[in-house]
């Protein structure tokens, strides 16, 4: 078991003094606009990352006048408790401390995993490949190391690469020159593909688990990988498939002055029925979608570690309606450890409904009230 | 900071040398001039003579003094086996080593676009004429373990397929009379990769 029992805020952000104590389980933050539920959420990721989810600049945290933060929580881990101590002054470092014992900003993370889901998340399915690739590689390099090795090393390969398409694209020697690069690409590149293949049907599996909840089964999810070369689930026949589609493009390569194929250019594709949900659902479907890949990313954080992370949900109810909500709040008990979730609309008694342990705290100008303490109601 | 004029000529020198700041150069200033001066002449001396003695073997491209290469002349290594490395300074890596006895091959770089190496800047043309006049009958690539050091292995390794040499790579793994609990992940599944029968 690992949740955050207490919290104690100073100055940070709207939130003068406040000691708040959490349910093991969930956490309701309730609210109008404007109030602090999100500054609450945030103080929460920053315990555990040191670093909030809203903006890469701690000054802004601090509370305008008073001009410095002061965060404690106090978690409890394998029947431990551990305190964690953030500090923050104007113009000086964050000063992190463990048990009271001081401690590297970097060395604390991870330590204690928080995860966030947030409104801007739904760029996930919005925006465009970038963004996709960016979360297959992060979690990639998080489920082996051997697969950031291999990007790095791709990523260099690709600048060696792309310098001769560029700069030297007229030189009589250009194939030779290019001959080396072209089997380097390929053998990182085809590794990469492996590993990202994977990683998707890892995600698929618990991204549907939680879909098929969602939806109730009425519409189905499926992550396809959508790759420049074409692929295969032997790395061998990829490396060969990847080689040759480079000779077929090597006049177009040498035209643009750079690489064309390869997993820097691929992207995984969300799929709802069958259409691409980029562009073919609605709002609520994409943050259903979005969510998923989310809870997905929990899951594999949970077989990995044999631990669930606190999952912060910030404003998810919004574009939902009550069966979704539902369905949202009974998978969280079932399979969540520790949850917050923020919400400015009324439950309109859908907790009573989950006859289960919860705790609900409301938000007004950066204070924050227990409301209910019904363990075991 | 004002310094009398040839004490300053000195430092700036002396700040040329890799690795040495103007605080190592002021020291090592210092130094030098707290020596007699034979010493001193001593010093120059062995730079000079360094500089006019020392070249790279045209054969092997190992440093060796100009009249005679001592690793291509010494008639005790084994002919038959080449061992291709980097840098110059690598050759001395390996010498200490006392294992190998075969010959050696200094590329003086790796295949690195961005810093202007191709091909031809390798003198891998030296490298084959090597191999196809003498009778070579194993090449061993020790180039470094990166991105760059790879492309160039695998390089060599299809340009030699035709001269019926046995190629073969120097194994990655773990440093020896460590404990395999503070190996870092990426060096032990490397040395998984290439683990060998036993």
């Amino acid at each position: 078991m690992f949740y955050l029992e207490g919290l104690h805020l100073k100055g940070f952000r709207n939130y003068h003094n406040q000691q708040l104590h959490f349910h093991p389980r969930l956490n309701l933050v309730i609210g109008e606009n404007a109030q602090g539920k999100t500054n609450l959420l945030e103080s929460i990721y920053y315990l555990s990352v040191t670093r909030s989810f809203r903006t890469n600049r701690d000054n802004e945290l601090a509370n305008f006048e008073d001009r410095y933060f002061y965060v404690k929580g106090n978690f409890v881990k394998d029947d431990f408790k551990h305190i964690i101590q953030l500090s923050y002054r104007l113009n000086e470092q964050l000063k992190v401390s463990v048990n009271r014992k001081q401690e590297d900003r970097f060395a604390h993370l991870q330590h204690f995993p928080v995860i966030v889901f947030s409104p801007d998340d739904l760029q996930i399915i919005k925006d465009g490949p970038a963004i996709r690739r960016r979360f297959l590689n992060l979690e990639g390099s998080r489920l082996n190391p051997l697969y950031f090795e291999d990007l790095k090393n791709y990523q260099r390969s690709l600048m060696q690469r792309n310098y001769l398409l560029k700069e030297k694209r007229n030189h009589l020697k250009i194939r030779e020159y290019l001959e080396p690069w072209d089997y380097k690409l390929a053998e990182l590149g085809s590794s990469i593909i492996n590993s990202r293949l994977i990683l998707i049907k890892a995600l698929e599996k618990e991204a549907r688990l939680f879909f098929d909840r969602m939806t109730g089964s009425l519409e189905e999810l499926t992550l396809r990988y959508s790759s420049t070369v074409d692929f295969n689930n032997n790395p061998e026949t990829t490396r060969n498939n990847f080689l040759n589609a480079l000779s077929k493009k090597r006049d177009v390569e040498l035209k643009k002055g750079s690489t064309m194929i390869g997993p820097h250019l691929d992207d995984l594709k969300v799929m709802i029925n069958g259409f691409d949900s980029r562009r073919f659902s609605s709002q609520g479907q994409k943050r259903t979608a979005a969510l998923a890949l989310k809870m997905a990313e929990v899951s594999l954080f949970k077989l990995r570690n044999d631990e669930s992370p606190i999952i912060l949900l910030d404003d998810v109810f919004s574009e939902f309606d009550n069966s979704r909500k539902m369905h949202l709040l009974e998978f969280l008990k079932e399979t969540a450890g520790q949850c917050f979730i923020s919400t400015a609309t009324g439950l309109n008694g859908l907790v009573e409904n989950l006859q289960s342990d919860y705790k609900i705290i409301t938000v007004r100008y950066g204070r924050a009230f227990d409301e209910t303490d019904r363990f075991g109601a | 900071m004002v310094y009398p004029g040839s004490f300053k000529k000195l430092v700036e020198v002396l700040c040329r040398f890799p690795g040495v700041g103007p605080k190592t150069a002021q020291r090592l200033a210092f130094y030098l001039l707290g020596l007699s001066r034979d010493d001193v002449v001593a010093i120059a001396r062995a730079m000079v003579e360094a500089k006019d003695k020392l070249g790279f073997c045209p054969l092997c491209g190992c440093l060796s003094e100009l009249d005679s290469c001592s690793y291509c002349n010494d008639a005790g290594r084994d002919q038959s086996i080449l061992l291709i490395v980097q840098e110059a300074r690598d050759v001395l890596v390996m010498e200490r080593t006392g294992q190998y006895r075969g010959l050696y091959h200094v590329l003086h770089g790796a295949l690195s676009p961005l810093d202007g190496i191709g091909p031809e800047e390798l003198k891998l043309d030296r490298l084959e004429k090597r191999i196809a006049e003498k009778e070579v009958s194993e090449v061993i690539i020790a180039t470094n373990p990166n991105v760059e050091g790879d492309a160039t292995a695998g390089y060599l390794a299809r340009l030699l397929k035709p001269y019926s040499v046995r190629v073969t790579r120097i194994a990655f793994g773990l440093p020896v009379g460590g404990d395999i609990e503070y190996a870092d992940d990426l060096t032990l599944s490397r040395a998984l990769d290439g683990r060998r029968e036993m």
